[in-house]
């Protein structure tokens, strides 16, 4: 019996290395750019040149202060929560409010609705930015944080709406027409009731959306253009092409961590509120 | 006043009717229970007094009032769903306190009512507590407590205890027949299980394909069932339905089955006379039929002989399961009996409770 088992437990092993190897080759490739970015943030510029494999001597805190200060990251920074926040927060309202009516409620026109958001998801990017700068312009709202956001929200619209719809239908009935009978209007039943109850799916589409609006450069980049509106990509950036000026590189791999880190932390932490939030509302879509 | 009445009320979803011209008048303080195999209808008829469903036609009143198109919450009901539908939320106590917040009941006045509800069911020290941190009996009292303070004019219940394990669903169920005692207001409850309407019920109305069988008390029910589902339903093993014919010799009238042939009783002949020479259906409830060792004395008993299938052993008594010829029945005898598996026996009929039903149009011959 040993005999005949061990060719396939052979087997086993060898496509089980293989796959660790894979998966560890990819983890290195994945991680390590990251990880180097982090120690040379810390570097002096000289010690970038000369020794740009190997550990500071010591940890350079000022390249960060620079960072803030003389490369305006600090401004930046704010700029970019100004323009997230409030995108994030209307996207979440204006999405849980049509996904939940997608959701709950059967009218002429539902699904035509529900498709049409699901067309947005297709639309990409790139081909709306000049129609776009010329509608803003029109508006009068280029160059502001509240085109921004407008258009923010718009391009969030789509996959969130997709996304809560199927989580709404998660919601038992029951929960709501005990609701109805307690005596709860329809204002009440949505952010008394249905809101809390879509917390999970809710978290889940603010951390998504958080990660694509921090890492978003195409659109500011065309749609602000003053410089002290610029959010944190673009700045970043400005920043990259200053350096072949200034050679700052050390405040500039700094600005690059102080870009790069909460969008880290916030997936290390949710990581598996994010996994199984988006799974959740798929199935039941 | 809080009388209910359903006054040729229907609902159809689509081409399917699943209340079909209902009529039943529902008095003050009543426990009515609406019974039913699952999807006969009658939770329907619960969600469309609740308002939760838009009825096709006819009317509902609640006391005197129509109430056809008043919203769910200015009907003065409350629910308590099968599965509890508790905000998860929402503490115990919030849950219990939701309906009368939205009513702007003063703060004070929401504190007096849910103490005193919670301490009815046995409650109190669950009321900062979370519906996940509840076991399902709990769950089921909180559920109950929130219908109790909002001090509605009906309550109604929707296959409350389904959720819980037999044990418990035998205490709950005496501590609802004690809560409507209290709280002297009318129950609807609906329920796929006939001992809970049987042990609970002022009145049971039962329902089949969105169809009133039959409404009366459960003793009525269970000794004059107007038709063959009613007499199928009610009672745990059903009732035997034996496919015979009515005969006549002598004066007396006989139903034979071919394998067996009982004598009817005589102060019954003159109902069952314009059935003579035709087919009829007999119906004899297991507890009548009895070991002829162990017979009751001063009834009417007339043999029948069969073979035993099967022995149940209940402890108290035994189930018979007897075949003679083509008919299969049971009966409830004495655990003393000498039957056993395999062995040919001869049984009792207790024929002063028997029953005929018209096999065209099921209804009891009376």
């Amino acid at each position: 019996m040993e005999r005949q088992g061990s060719p396939n437990k052979l087997l086993e092993i060898i496509i089980n290395t293989v796959i660790y190897l894979f998966l560890a080759s990819w983890t290195i490739i994945v991680v390590f750019p990251m990880l180097w970015v982090i120690v040379t943030s810390f570097k002096t510029d000289k010690e970038i040149f000369l020794s740009p494999w190997q550990l500071p001597a010591q940890l350079m805190w000022d390249n960060f202060v620079r960072a803030l200060t003389k490369a305006n990251i600090g401004l930046y920074l704010v700029n970019s929560l100004t323009v997230i926040l409030p995108s994030i927060f209307f996207t979440l309202l204006f999405s849980a409010m049509a996904g939940y009516v997608l959701a709950r409620y059967e009218f002429p026109g539902n699904r035509i609705i529900f498709y049409a958001f699901m067309g947005g998801m297709l639309f990409p990017v790139m081909l709306a930015l000049v129609p776009l700068f010329f509608l803003l312009q029109s508006m009068k709202i280029i160059d502001t944080h509240f085109g921004l956001i407008l258009v923010y929200i718009a391009y969030s619209l789509p996959f969130t709406v997709f996304f809560l719809t199927g989580f709404f239908k998660t919601i038992p009935s029951d929960l709501i027409e005990a609701a109805i009978i307690d005596g709860a209007n329809n204002y009440q039943l949505f952010f008394l009731i249905v809101i809390p109850l879509a917390q999970n799916g809710l978290v889940s589409m603010g951390i998504f959306n958080f990660l694509g609006m921090w890492n978003q450069y195409i659109l500011p980049l065309v749609l602000l253009t003053s410089s002290d509106k610029y959010v944190l990509s673009q700045g970043l950036a400005f920043l990259q092409h200053q350096q072949r000026y200034q050679s700052d590189w050390s405040g500039l791999f700094a600005a690059i961590v102080i870009v790069m880190l909460p969008t880290l932390i916030v997936y290390v932490i949710f990581q598996n509120q994010i996994q199984r939030g988006l799974t959740v509302g798929a199935l039941k879509g | 006043m809080a009388s209910v009445t359903f006054d040729h009320v229907s609902k159809r979803f689509g081409d399917v009717i699943a209340v079909n011209d209902l009529n039943l008048q529902i008095a003050d303080k009543e426990f009515l229970v609406l019974v039913g195999p699952s999807g006969c209808g009658k939770t329907t008829a619960l969600r469309c007094l609740a308002g939760l469903e838009e009825i096709s036609d006819g009317r509902i009143l609640i006391g005197d009032q129509v109430v056809n198109d008043v919203a769910p919450k200015d009907r003065d009901i409350a629910m308590v769903f099968q599965s509890y539908a508790l905000y998860p939320h929402m503490s115990v106590y919030d849950n219990m306190a939701f309906g009368l917040k939205l009513r702007k009941v003063p703060k004070d006045e929401i504190k007096r009512r849910v103490g005193e509800a919670a301490k009815m069911l046995g409650i109190e020290s669950l009321l900062d507590r979370k519906p996940r941190q509840l076991s399902g009996g709990q769950r089921q009292r909180v559920a109950v407590g929130r219908a109790i303070v909002r001090e509605p004019k009906v309550f109604l219940f929707d296959e409350p205890l389904s959720n819980l394990d037999a044990k418990l669903r035998v205490e709950t169920r005496t501590n609802i027949s004690k809560l409507h005692q209290q709280l002297a207001t009318t129950f609807i409850y609906v329920t796929h299980d006939q001992v809970e309407a049987m042990t609970m019920a002022t009145r049971i109305a039962v329902i089949n394909k969105g169809i009133l069988q039959q409404i009366d008390t459960p003793q009525n029910l269970y000794d004059r069932p107007d038709n063959l589902f009613v007499a199928g339903f009610m009672g745990s093993p059903a009732m035997n339905f034996l496919k015979a014919k009515l005969d006549k010799a002598d004066g007396k009238l006989y139903v034979d089955g071919g394998s067996f042939r009982v004598e009817v009783p005589a102060d019954r002949n003159s109902v069952y006379a314009g059935y003579v020479g035709k087919q009829i259906i007999l119906g004899v409830r297991p507890e009548d039929i009895y070991d002829p060792h162990y017979c009751p004395p001063g009834i009417f008993k007339q043999p029948v002989e069969g073979k035993v299938e099967v022995t149940e052993l209940m402890g108290n008594e035994i189930f018979l399961y007897i075949t003679t010829g083509e008919h299969n029945l049971v009966a409830r005898v004495d655990p003393r009996t000498g039957a056993r598996m395999g062995d040919r026996t001869q049984v009792a009929f207790n024929m002063n409770n028997m029953h005929l039903f018209d096999p065209d149009t099921e209804r009891a011959i009376r």
